[in-house]
C-alpha cells in the first residue's frame, strides 16, 4: 500500500475506529508523512461518524444527574482563583518574592515527594492488610470445613492403629463430600526433616497406594492433617495408611505403614 | 463539498448557543447549564445506547460534561463544530468503559489531543436541531440494507473492529469492508444534501 489512492479507501472505517490494527498501523504512517488530503478527509469523515449518534433510541437521563453536576459546577466556579503574579523587575521586594516563591515551590516539591511516599506507604499497607484478610477468611473457611467434617453424622470414623504398641492411635473422619481429618496427640516427631504421610488403599485387588498429603507433628506431638477428597473416593477406598516419608512425600510408599485403619 | 457548506452558512446568523462553549472558558455556570440541556439526551442516549445500564450511562455522561466543563479550552470552534466533538468525547468515554481489548483502545484516537477539524462554520450545528438530525440519519440508514447497517452499528456502539465484525455477521471480510465505506459514503452525501 503506497499511494494516497489506496490509503483514501481506509478513511471511513479509520473514522469508525474500525480498522485492523496492520491497517490502522499503515495508514497512521502515511498520515505521519503530512499528507493533507488524507487528513482533511479524515474531518470529513469524523463529521460523518459523529452522526450515527443519532441512531440511538433517544432517552432521557435523570434530574439527579443535573442537579449533581450543576452542584459541582456551581462549587467550582465559586472556589477562589489562584492569583495573577505581576512581575515587576525593579522593585526590590519582587526580588525578595521570586525568592520567597522559589522557597515555596522547593518547598511544595518536597512536600508533594514526601505525600507520595506515604501515600505509597498507606497503599502498602492497605494491600498487605487485603491480603492479611485475605488469607484469615481462607484460614476461616478451612476451619468450617474441619469442624463439618468432625462434627457432621454423614462422617465416617477410621480408626487408625499404630504398628508399634508404645504409639499412640490416630483417628481419621471422612465425610464423603467435604473429605478427611486425620487427628491424634503425643505422636512422635519423625527425625530431621522427615514427614507422616498419609495413603489411601484402593478396593481395587492390586491397584498401588494413591499418595495424599503430608504432614509434621508440632513439636508437642499434636497431629492435625485435612484433606479434601473428591466426592465419593470413600466408597473405593478400603483402608488408610500412613507411612515416613522424605520431606515433600513421595508416589509409592517407601516405608512399612506406621498406622492403619480399615474402613468398614 | 463541506467548503460549500462553509461558504452558505457563513452568510447566516450565528445562534446565541453557538457562543456556549466559548463561554465556558470563563467558567460561565448559566452557559454550562444551557449546554446541559441542549445535549444531554443526545449525549445521554449515544452512551446509554454503548453501556446498556442507566446508572452506568449516567456516570460516563457526568464524566463527559465535567470533562467539558474543566477543559473547555480544548475544544476549538476554528477547527469544527461542537457537537460532533462532544458526541465523539462521549462515544469514547462510554467504549473506554467497556474496557475494551487495548488493541481496540490504540485505534480510537485521544479526542482530547486530537479535535475534530470539520470544514464548516462554528454554529452550523446549531441550525438544525436534534429532531432534524436524527430523522435524517435514521432514513439515511435505514435506506442501507439490514447487515450493511449492522455492521456500521456494530463497529460504532460496541467497538469492533472489520475483522471481528465479520466474525459476528459469519461474512467476509472483504465485503464488510466494503458495507462500511459504501454506508457511510452515502451518508455523507446524504448528509451533505440535506445541508
Amino acid at each position: 500500500m503506497n499511494n494516497c489512492e489506496e490509503f483514501r479507501k481506509l478513511i471511513e472505517a479509520y473514522a469508525l475506529g474500525a480498522l485492523d490494527a496492520e491497517e490502522h498501523a499503515a495508514l497512521q504512517a502515511h498520515l505521519s508523512l503530512g499528507c493533507s488530503d488524507c487528513t482533511k478527509a479524515i474531518e470529513e469523515a469524523r463529521w460523518v461518524v459523529s452522526h450515527l449518534a443519532y441512531l440511538a433510541p433517544e432517552q432521557a437521563p435523570s434530574l439527579t444527574l443535573k442537579d449533581r453536576l450543576m452542584q459541582t459546577v456551581r462549587a467550582e466556579a465559586t472556589a477562589p482563583r489562584r492569583p495573577v503574579l505581576v512581575f515587576r523587575p525593579r522593585a526590590i521586594w519582587t526580588w525578595v518574592g521570586v525568592a520567597a516563591l522559589i522557597i515555596l515551590t522547593l518547598y511544595s516539591g518536597w512536600s508533594t515527594l514526601r505525600l507520595q511516599e506515604q501515600t505509597r506507604q498507606a497503599r502498602d499497607s492497605t494491600t498487605e492488610a487485603e491480603r492479611d484478610h485475605r488469607k484469615l477468611q481462607e484460614q476461616l473457611a478451612l476451619t468450617d470445613r474441619e469442624v463439618s467434617i468432625l462434627t457432621d453424622p454423614a462422617s465416617v470414623r477410621i480408626g487408625l492403629q499404630a504398628q508399634n504398641a508404645q504409639t499412640p492411635r490416630l483417628e481419621a473422619m471422612w465425610h464423603s463430600q467435604l473429605g478427611i481429618v486425620v487427628s491424634g496427640q503425643q505422636i512422635p516427631v519423625p527425625a530431621g526433616s522427615r514427614v507422616w504421610q498419609l495413603w489411601l488403599i484402593p478396593k481395587t485387588p492390586g491397584a498401588k497406594p494413591v499418595p495424599s498429603l503430608t504432614v509434621r507433628p508440632d513439636p508437642d506431638g499434636k497431629f492435625v492433617l485435612p484433606v479434601f477428597t473428591p466426592p465419593k473416593l470413600i466408597v473405593e477406598t478400603k483402608a488408610l495408611a500412613i507411612t515416613e516419608e522424605p520431606a515433600g512425600g513421595s508416589l509409592q510408599p517407601t516405608t512399612a505403614p506406621r498406622w492403619i485403619g480399615g474402613i468398614s | 463539498m463541506l467548503l460549500g457548506i462553509l461558504n452558505s452558512t457563513s452568510q447566516r446568523e450565528v445562534p446565541p448557543e453557538a457562543t456556549l462553549p466559548q463561554r465556558l472558558i470563563h467558567k460561565d455556570v448559566k452557559a454550562f447549564e444551557q449546554l446541559y440541556d441542549l445535549h444531554s439526551r443526545t449525549v445521554y442516549s449515544l452512551v446509554r445506547r454503548i453501556i446498556q445500564q442507566s446508572s452506568t450511562a449516567e456516570e460516563v455522561v457526568q464524566d463527559v460534561f465535567l470533562h467539558l466543563w474543566r477543559n473547555a479550552a480544548q475544544y476549538n470552534p476554528e477547527k469544527g463544530p461542537f457537537v460532533p466533538w462532544l458526541l465523539t468525547l462521549a462515544r469514547n468515554r462510554a467504549l473506554d468503559h467497556l474496557r475494551l481489548k487495548s488493541e481496540r483502545q490504540r485505534r480510537r484516537e485521544d479526542v482530547t489531543a486530537v479535535m475534530p477539524q470539520v470544514a464548516i462554520a462554528p454554529g452550523y450545528e446549531e441550525l438544525l436541531d436534534t429532531k432534524r438530525w436524527t430523522e435524517r440519519v435514521q432514513t439515511l440508514m435505514g435506506s442501507l440494507h439490514q447487515r450493511q447497517k449492522q455492521a456500521i452499528e456494530l463497529a460504532y456502539f460496541e467497538g469492533l473492529s472489520h475483522s471481528e465484525i465479520a466474525e459476528a455477521l459469519k461474512e467476509p471480510l472483504g465485503t464488510v469492508k466494503s458495507w462500511i465505506r459504501n454506508g457511510l459514503q452515502r451518508l455523507k452525501e446524504g448528509l451533505q444534501a440535506a445541508s
